[in-house]
C-alpha cells in the first residue's frame, strides 16, 4: 500500500486556546467539533454524499439494465450473476490496488470500485423482484392484450419495486461504508479525516467523522424508505 | 331461459360464435396431446361450460382461443374469422378474460384495474369513468364511490372476483373466456356470485366459454356443457338436462356422480311443474310444508323429505299457487323439464 496513503498530516493544530477536552484528547469534544465543522467535517461529508450517490446511480443503471437482459434471456442470468458476485467478493483495497495502475489516484478509481460493489446487490434485487411477479397477474395482463413493453412498464416493474428499493437500500448503506476506504486513494470523503486521525490519534476527529458516516447511512436509507412508500402506495393499503 | 336466437341481445349485428374446428394441442416434449381434435361450436350469446378432470385440457382449450397457447392443428374461428388471421394482441383486446384468483393487478385500484383495457384502447377519460361506474353497479359494488379507490388487497375474494368480471367486461368484448373464475370462493359466496354472473350474462348476452371442474356449477350456469375426458377428448356436448338424462358413456355417468338424478331435478322449478300440470288441484290439506315458487325440485324434495310429508304447498309472495305431490317432484311431467331447455340446441 506504500504508494497510495496520503495520510500523515498533523491533525491537532495548535489553536492557542484549546479546551481541556482537546488537550486531554477526550473521546469526543463537542466544542472542537463545532469549531471545525466547516473545515474538517462539512467538505468531506459533501464529497462523501456525492461519491455515494454517483456510485449508486451508476451501479443502478448498469445492474438494472443487466437484470432486464438476464430476465429476458434467462440463460444469461447465471453468467452475469457470477461476474457480479466476483466483483462483489474482491476486497475493496485489493480492487483499488488493481485499478490504480490504470486509472491513477483519482476519484475515477474510487467510483469504479464502489460501483462494482453495488452491482451484485442491485442486480439480484431487480431480478428477484421481477421473478416474484405473480404468474396469474402476468397471465391476465397478457390475456387482456398488453404487449411486452406494457407488461414490463405497467406490471412487472411496479410489482418488482419493493424488492428493487430494498436492494438500493442495502447497496447505499454498504457504499456509504465502503466509500470511507476511498481515502486510501483520494483525499476525499469522510474516510480522509478518519484516516488522518488514525495516524495521529485524535479521538474527536475520527469519532466525529465515523458518526457522520453512520448518520449519513441512516439518512440515505430513510430517504429511500420514504421514496419506496411514495412509489408503492398499494403496499400500505391493508384493511 | 336458454339464449334462443330470438333474443335481441344475441342477434346483434355481429356473429360472435366460437367454433373449435378439429383443435388439437400437443405441448412440446409431451407424447400425448392435451387436447385431441376438439370439435364444438359455442353459439353467439351462449354460455358453455367446459368441465372435466384435472389435466383434461380445459385451460388449454380456453387459452387457445385468446392465443396464450398456440394451436398444434385445427382452427378456431370467432364469428367466422380465424383467430390466426388476427394479430394476437389485437385479438386479446376483443376478448374478456377472467381467471381464478381474479388476476387483478395488486398495485392498481379497482378503478384502475377496470380501466386497463379501455386505457390501452385509448378511450377518453370521461368515457372510461362512465363505463367503470356502470360496471361496478352491474356487479353490485355500490355505492360505487366507496370501491373505486380500493386496492385488491382491501377486497374479499368474492369482491375481487366481481371486479375481475367487471374488468373483463370493460371494453364490451363480444366474447368472454373464464377459467374457474369462482374456484377460490367459499360455497356461499360462490352461489351468490354465480347468480349475479348469470344475471349479468342474461343482460349482456356475451358468448361465454366458462371452465369449471365443478359439475354442479356447470349444470346451474350452462346452456350447454362440454365434458372432456383425460387425454383432452370430448366425451359429450349437450344441454345440462340431456347430459344428466342421457350420459354419452360410462365416463360421463361416473363424472356426473351418483346424484345425477337429483342434479337433474335441480334444473326444474316447482313453478314449472305447476304450469305443466295444468289442472290446479287445491286440496285443503294445510299441513303440507310451504316452498317458494322459484325453488328447484331438488330443494323442494329436500323440504318435503325433511317434513316427512307427501307434497308441498307452492307459495309466491304469500299467496298459494297450488300444490305439488311427491310424485310430481320425483318424476316431473316431461313438458316441465323441457320448458327450460326449450329449443333443441344440439349441433
Ligand atoms: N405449458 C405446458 N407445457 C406442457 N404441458 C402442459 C402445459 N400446460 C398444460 N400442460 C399439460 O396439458 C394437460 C392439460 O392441461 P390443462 O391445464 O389444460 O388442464 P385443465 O383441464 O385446465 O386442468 P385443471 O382442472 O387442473 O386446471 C395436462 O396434462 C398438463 O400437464
Ligand atoms: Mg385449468
Amino acid at each position: 500500500m506504500s504508494g497510495i496513503a496520503p495520510a500523515g498530516d498533523p491533525v491537532i493544530p495548535d489553536y492557542g486556546q484549546a479546551s481541556e477536552c482537546v488537550i486531554n484528547n477526550g473521546p469526543f469534544c463537542g466544542d472542537w467539533f463545532v469549531d471545525q465543522w466547516a473545515t474538517v467535517f462539512w467538505p468531506p461529508l459533501v464529497d462523501h454524499i456525492y461519491m455515494v450517490i454517483i456510485a449508486v446511480v451508476i451501479g443502478f443503471v448498469i445492474a438494472f439494465a443487466a437484470a432486464l437482459i438476464a430476465y429476458r434471456k434467462r440463460w444469461l442470468a447465471g453468467p452475469i450473476g457470477i461476474v457480479a458476485t466476483f466483483l462483489y467478493t474482491l476486497p475493496p483495497l485489493a480492487l483499488f490496488q488493481l485499478l490504480v495502475p490504470f486509472t491513477g489516484l483519482t476519484l475515477l478509481t474510487v467510483e469504479i470500485a464502489l460501483v462494482c460493489f453495488t452491482l451484485v446487490i442491485i442486480f439480484q434485487a431487480v431480478l428477484a423482484g421481477l421473478a416474484a411477479v405473480p404468474e396469474d397477474v402476468k397471465r391476465s395482463a397478457i390475456g387482456m392484450g398488453l404487449n411486452q413493453r406494457q407488461l414490463m412498464v405497467k406490471v412487472e416493474l411496479p410489482l418488482a419495486l419493493p424488492s428493487i428499493i430494498s436492494g438500493l437500500r442495502i447497496a447505499t448503506v454498504l457504499t456509504v461504508s465502503v466509500a470511507t476506504i476511498a481515502a486510501f486513494v483520494v483525499d476525499s470523503g469522510l474516510g480522509s479525516p478518519i484516516l488522518k486521525a488514525v495516524s495521529s490519534p485524535f479521538n474527536t476527529q475520527f469519532i466525529g467523522a465515523g458518526a457522520l458516516a453512520v448518520l449519513l447511512a441512516f439518512v440515505l436509507d430513510g430517504l429511500l424508505v420514504i421514496v419506496g412508500r411514495v412509489l408503492t402506495p398499494w403496499m400500505r393499503a391493508r384493511v | 331461459m336458454t339464449h334462443s336466437s330470438t333474443d335481441p341481445k344475441t342477434t346483434s349485428t355481429t356473429n360472435s360464435s366460437i367454433v373449435f374446428d378439429h383443435v388439437t394441442k400437443l405441448y412440446p416434449g409431451q407424447n400425448a396431446p392435451a387436447l385431441d381434435s376438439l370439435d364444438i361450436e359455442v353459439k353467439s350469446g351462449e354460455l358453455v361450460c367446459l368441465v372435466g378432470p384435472s389435466g383434461g385440457g380445459k385451460t388449454t382449450a380456453l387459452q387457445l382461443v385468446n392465443r396464450l397457447v398456440d394451436l398444434s392443428s385445427g382452427d378456431i374461428r370467432i364469428g367466422d374469422r380465424s383467430i390466426m388471421d388476427i394479430p394476437a394482441i389485437e385479438l386479446r383486446r376483443t376478448i374478456g378474460y377472467a381467471i381464478q384468483q381474479s388476476g387483478l393487478f395488486p398495485h392498481y385500484t379497482v378503478a384502475e384495474n377496470i380501466a386497463i383495457v379501455p386505457n390501452i384502447l385509448k378511450w377518453d377519460k370521461s368515457r372510461t369513468t362512465r363505463r367503470t361506474v356502470e360496471l361496478l353497479e352491474l356487479v353490485g359494488l355500490t355505492p360505487v364511490d366507496s370501491w373505486l379507490g380500493r386496492y385488491p388487497s382491501q377486497l374479499s375474494g368474492g369482491q375481487q372476483q366481481r371486479v375481475g368480471i367487471a374488468r373483463a367486461l370493460a371494453a364490451d368484448p363480444p366474447v368472454m373466456l373464464m377459467d374457474e373464475p369462482f374456484g377460490a370462493l367459499d360455497p356461499i359466496t360462490r352461489m351468490a356470485v354465480q347468480d349475479e354472473f348469470l344475471e349479468i350474462h342474461r343482460a349482456v348476452g356475451k358468448t361465454t366459454l366458462f371452465v369449471t371442474h365443478d359439475i354442479d356449477e356447470a349444470i346451474k350456469m350452462a346452456d350447454r356443457i362440454a365434458i372432456l375426458k383425460p387425454g383432452g377428448k370430448l366425451a359429450q356436448y349437450d344441454t345440462p338436462a340431456e347430459v344428466l338424462t342421457h350420459p354419452a358413456d360410462e365416463f360421463v355417468a361416473e363424472f356426473l356422480g351418483a346424484e345425477r338424478g337429483l342434479k337433474r331435478l335441480a334444473l326444474t322449478t316447482v313453478a314449472e311443474v305447476l304450469v305443466a300440470k295444468a289442472e290446479p288441484e287445491r286440496p285443503a290439506e294445510s299441513d303440507l310444508p310451504k316452498v317458494e315458487a322459484d325453488v328447484t325440485l331438488r330443494e323442494a324434495l329436500s323440504v318435503v323429505s325433511a317434513a316427512g310429508a307427501h307434497g308441498a304447498r307452492v307459495m309466491e309472495r304469500g299467496s298459494h299457487l297450488g300444490d305439488v305431490t311427491l310424485h310430481d317432484l320425483v318424476d316431473p311431467p316431461a313438458n316441465a323439464v323441457d320448458a327450460r331447455n326449450g329449443e333443441g340446441v344440439g349441433l
